[in-house]
């Protein structure tokens, strides 16, 4: 097949040793930097990218592949230890991976992300070189419309994140919804519920929400419920790894993580959302144990975390193959790839073969190389728990200030940050579930924004949602996801 | 074993150091570069550009780029009005962007409040159909269009972008209502641009580089570009050959601070001449396909404030048929609505339950240190500078969980706030605010 002797041409081009220590260097500053609360993965290449600009296009390249993956698996890192996700893709690695630190399997919660992003960015990599010109049509196949049906799918089978009381769980969804509201109409440039204040024109940054409920919400909840004889963390169980059990309740979400993540990345209006919360519910509904699910359930970190690094594979789909940006991250590699007279677009594989396939090498090895990098630093992470509770907690707020100050620079975000988790604090007080609210954040806007683009573009014809094939499907999809738990529900005895 | 961690972040520092560093000697130390967006877009990359052109040819030691993102580059503004003022070692990008959103969003401050520098690039916008369009030629785009102007959906950037711009003076000149333009605004250049090739909107507006990739590759047919005579190379027939008196580009700036020096002024307005005849500078401009329409001076001010006029004059008429003719957005009020009643269904779960819950806390001690920590916090952050504000969150609220070591929890407190600023603000680059110890860090 002439696909595998590009790639081994590609591979005979990035393999050396000198190729090899710049792939380390790149996943080391990726990981690094991007451990850092509120630095994304956009900033972090963004801020790591003239490094490549001295080196020769293979070593940069090589190097790309090792930031780009290193940057995305940097936050699940702080999302684990302190619950304080870096990025929008670990917020559902935060639910159960922090309740398993909490739990003292801070370790088995690392290694299981480290090496579902291994297995996970292998095969979508793998998908990527085999499949991206196929994929990449299909996905121009999504407009306005079914957008709208995939947001409404995802509100659907999120329910299972709506936890034991409805009204609770309803409530911290609306709430979510309402802030979602806040900003500009992106439809028609208007302000909307914005009060006149210039900052909340853009809306809520949904990081600020996540780190003010949880980070925040969890430290000011320790204080208020336990003060000063509040029980200790549980102390560490074991520093090594995974369990035999951990293996095998880890290898399914892996690869449904992966078969989630991956098609949704490839869809140029993702985002990672989407992805790693349907891979979430998903590994619930599929669990015998539902239960554990938000009381360190390690399905609850394998699937999520696989699907973030498939779709960050995916997201390279579209932007190799039509030359289309659908992240901020791609955005910056397309700058970068510029740089080099690479011009991606629909011509890029005829035209620079040999870039193209040194980069799609590179992907496999700074993969490889995040997996060697990570494992052995579990064990170093994972004592993070030991530190004193005074410190660990005065530290969880130095860092989501900082973090939310460095998103945009603005004090009014800190202000919000602390507000949220006054909120998180009361949510918690009375068993409100805190995820529903994040989702409605997320999802709400969405879903608003697709459904009135669909809409203009027939021209008020609401028939567009069931005449697209496709629409329908999803819609209908939707609509099963709601109603089977029902059903089973009722002849359960 | 953190001695690895400490390695990473060393070797970090090094190789950011490495890049950053400068060749020869240059004339200026530092000139911060403020892109009023998130990165990725053109204004971050004209900024990143920028930093690499000045730092290449020399002409400054160390040029880092600070995103201030928010309402189409307003947010950036105002702050860059607000707290840089008279500064000469600072410049803001911006452009005809930036002037649709000062209108659109009803901005307190503009482009008359900052230092004109120059313009620095331009680039030109194409109208363009996916190959399997129907419509061959402008002309049969706009026949449909005047025929019923809401059938044809226009795609493109965000509202009151120079893509919405583009489509009203269309409108405009072809005598319909800008107000009845059917424009589907997307969040970014790859969203638009999928939903274009898609097929899902009939017309798409963009940039010449965003949209020159695909015409190359025949997946988009052009019908027409907005530059004032045909580009080299560009075998695509402009607005003014096919009858509409339109010349349009969406052009990108630089401006100082408010209440520069003359000599400060003379000497940014120098350092950008020398920048755009730079080598690395003409590079850049050809990867990316922008085109050099440097104007300074006097010659650029009047540009400016013609193009303001005209751009405030299309966003008026867009904007006109809308407050009457849409009906209020039914969504805000059903969310509005679900929160109020799933709200008061959740109190009243609460109320009742209220006799029943265990009411018993912990002394009061520890909230009220926690809430002082937070105050303090937000008073300190802007005023003294993030290290002491951090210093005293992390002290307080160290004590709020356990009184009996405040000596380790202060020497924490300052290490973690130092640390966290010097790798944050001096290896990074990313702005904190200083305060009172800038002189010291």
């Amino acid at each position: 097949m002439q696909t595998i002797e590009l790639l081994r041409d590609g591979f005979a081009s990035a393999l050396s040793w000198g190729h090899l220590l710049w792939a380390l260097a790149g996943v080391t500053l990726g990981t690094a930097v991007g451990v850092l609360p509120g630095i994304g993965p956009a900033l972090t290449v963004a801020l790591l990218l003239p490094i490549t600009f001295n080196l020769d296009p293979t070593s940069a390249f090589i190097m790309f592949g090792g930031i780009y993956y290193g940057a995305m698996y940097g936050g699940s890192t702080t999302s684990i230890l302190l619950n304080t996700p870096g990025e929008t893709g670990s917020i559902a690695t935060a639910i159960d991976g922090h309740a398993m630190a909490r739990q003292g399997r801070g370790a088995s919660a690392l290694t299981t992300a480290a090496i579902g992003s291994f297995v996970a960015g292998t095969l979508a990599t793998i998908a990527l070189t085999f499949f991206s010109p196929l994929l990449a049509s299909a996905a121009l196949r999504f407009g306005p419309a079914e957008y709208f049906a995939l947001s409404v799918l995802a509100f659907m089978t999120a329910s299972a994140l709506i936890g034991g009381s409805l009204a609770r769980g309803l409530f911290s969804l609306f709430l979510g919804l309402a802030l979602g509201l806040i900003g500009i109409d992106q439809l028609t440039g208007n302000a909307r519920f914005a009060f006149g204040i210039p900052q909340l024109l853009d809306g809520i940054d949904v990081l600020i929400l996540v780190i003010g409920l949880f980070a925040v919400g969890e430290t000011f909840f320790q204080v208020w419920r336990h003060g000063r004889d509040a029980p200790a963390v549980v102390a560490l169980q074991t520093f090594t790894g995974m369990s035999r059990e951990d293996w095998r309740r880890s290898w399914r979400p892996w690869l449904r993580g992966t078969a989630i993540g991956f098609p949704l990345g490839v869809l140029p209006v993702g985002g990672s959302v989407i992805p790693t919360f349907l891979s979430y519910s998903v590994e619930k509904r599929l669990s015998a144990r539902p239960e554990e699910f938000g009381h360190g359930a390690i399905e609850g970190v394998a699937g999520p975390e696989a699907a973030n690094n498939a779709a960050a594979a995916g997201v390279l789909v579209p932007l190799l193959t039509l030359g289309l940006p659908s992240s901020a991250t791609a955005a910056v590699l397309l700058a970068a790839f510029e740089q080099y007279g690479l011009q991606p677009g629909p011509l890029l594989f005829s035209s620079r073969p040999d870039l193209v396939w040194t980069l799609i090498a590179s992907l496999y090895i700074g993969n490889a190389m995040l997996l060697v990098l990570n494992l052995p630093l579990v064990r170093v992470w994972a004592r993070v728990m030991l530190v004193p509770r005074p410190l660990l907690f005065g530290g969880i707020l130095v860092l989501a200030s900082l973090g939310t100050y460095s998103l945009n620079s603005s004090a009014l975000d800190v202000v919000l940050l602390f507000a949220a988790g006054v909120v998180g604090c009361a949510m918690r007080a009375h068993d409100v579930p805190l995820v529903p609210a994040v989702l409605g954040l997320v999802l709400g806007p969405l879903a608003e924004l697709q459904f009135r683009r669909a809409l203009a573009i027939s021209e008020g014809d609401p028939s567009v949602f069931v005449t697209r094939p496709l629409c329908a499907a999803l819609l209908a999809a939707s609509a099963v996801a709601l109603i089977l738990p029902v059903v089973f529900k009722g002849r359960r005895p | 074993m953190t001695r690895r961690a400490c390695a990473a972040l060393v070797r970090a520092m090094v190789l950011l150091g490495c890049a950053s560093g400068a060749f020869a000697q240059p004339a200026i130390d530092e000139l911060r570069i403020i892109a009023p967006a998130a990165p990725g877009g053109g204004w971050d990359q004209t900024a990143r550009a920028m930093q690499q052109a000045l730092q290449r040819a020399g002409l400054v030691r160390i040029a880092p780029v600070e995103n201030v993102p928010g309402a189409a580059g307003t947010i950036g503004l105002a702050r860059f009005i607000g707290a840089e003022a008279g500064r000469s070692d600072v410049v803001l990008v911006s452009g005809l962007i930036m002037l649709g959103g000062i209108v659109t969003h009803r901005a307190p401050v503009t482009l008359h409040d900052v230092t004109p520098l120059a313009r620095l690039t331009g680039e030109y916008e194409v109208i363009a159909v996916p190959a399997a369009s129907p419509f061959r030629t402008l002309r049969d785009l706009l026949d449909a269009f005047i025929a019923r102007p809401e059938s044809i959906s226009w795609g493109g950037g965000s509202a009151g972008g120079s893509d919405q711009i583009l489509a009203g003076l269309v409108a405009d000149a072809v005598g319909v209502p800008p107000a009845r333009v059917n424009y589907i605004a997307f969040s970014g250049g790859g969203e638009s641009m999928a939903a274009i090739l898609g097929g899902q909107v009939s017309a798409g507006i963009n940039g010449l580089a965003e949209f020159a990739p695909q015409i190359e590759a025949g997946t988009l047919r052009p019908l027409a570009i907005s530059s004032a005579e045909r580009l080299a190379g560009v075998d695509v027939p402009t607005l003014r050959e096919q009858g509409l008196p339109i010349e349009f580009e969406n052009w990108r700036s630089l401006a100082a601070p408010p209440g520069l020096a003359a000599a400060d002024r003379a000497r940014l307005e120098s350092l950008i001449a020398a920048m755009v005849k730079s080598p690395p500078w003409r590079e850049t401009l050809a990867r990316y396909r922008w085109l050099d329409r440097y104007l300074a001076g006097d010659a650029f001010v009047r540009f400016a404030a013609a193009e303001e006029s005209r751009v405030r004059n299309v966003l008026r008429k867009f904007a006109e048929g809308q407050s009457g003719g849409t009906a209020p957005e039914p969504y805000p009020w059903i969310v509005i609505a679900g929160l109020l009643v799933t709200g008061g269904l959740l109190g009243r779960q609460v109320f009742r339950s209220a006799g029943a819950r265990d009411t018993s806390r912990s002394p009061r001690a520890p909230v009220v240190l926690l809430a002082a920590a937070v105050a303090l916090h937000l008073l300190l952050l802007e005023n003294a500078g993030f290290v002491i504000a951090a210093a005293v969150l992390f002290w307080l609220a160290a004590r709020a969980f356990d009184p009996r070591h405040p000596l380790r929890d202060g020497c924490f407190a300052v290490g973690v706030s130092v640390s966290a600023y010097v790798l944050f603000a001096r290896v990074l680059h990313l702005s904190l605010p200083a305060g009172l110890l800038a002189g010291w860090l």
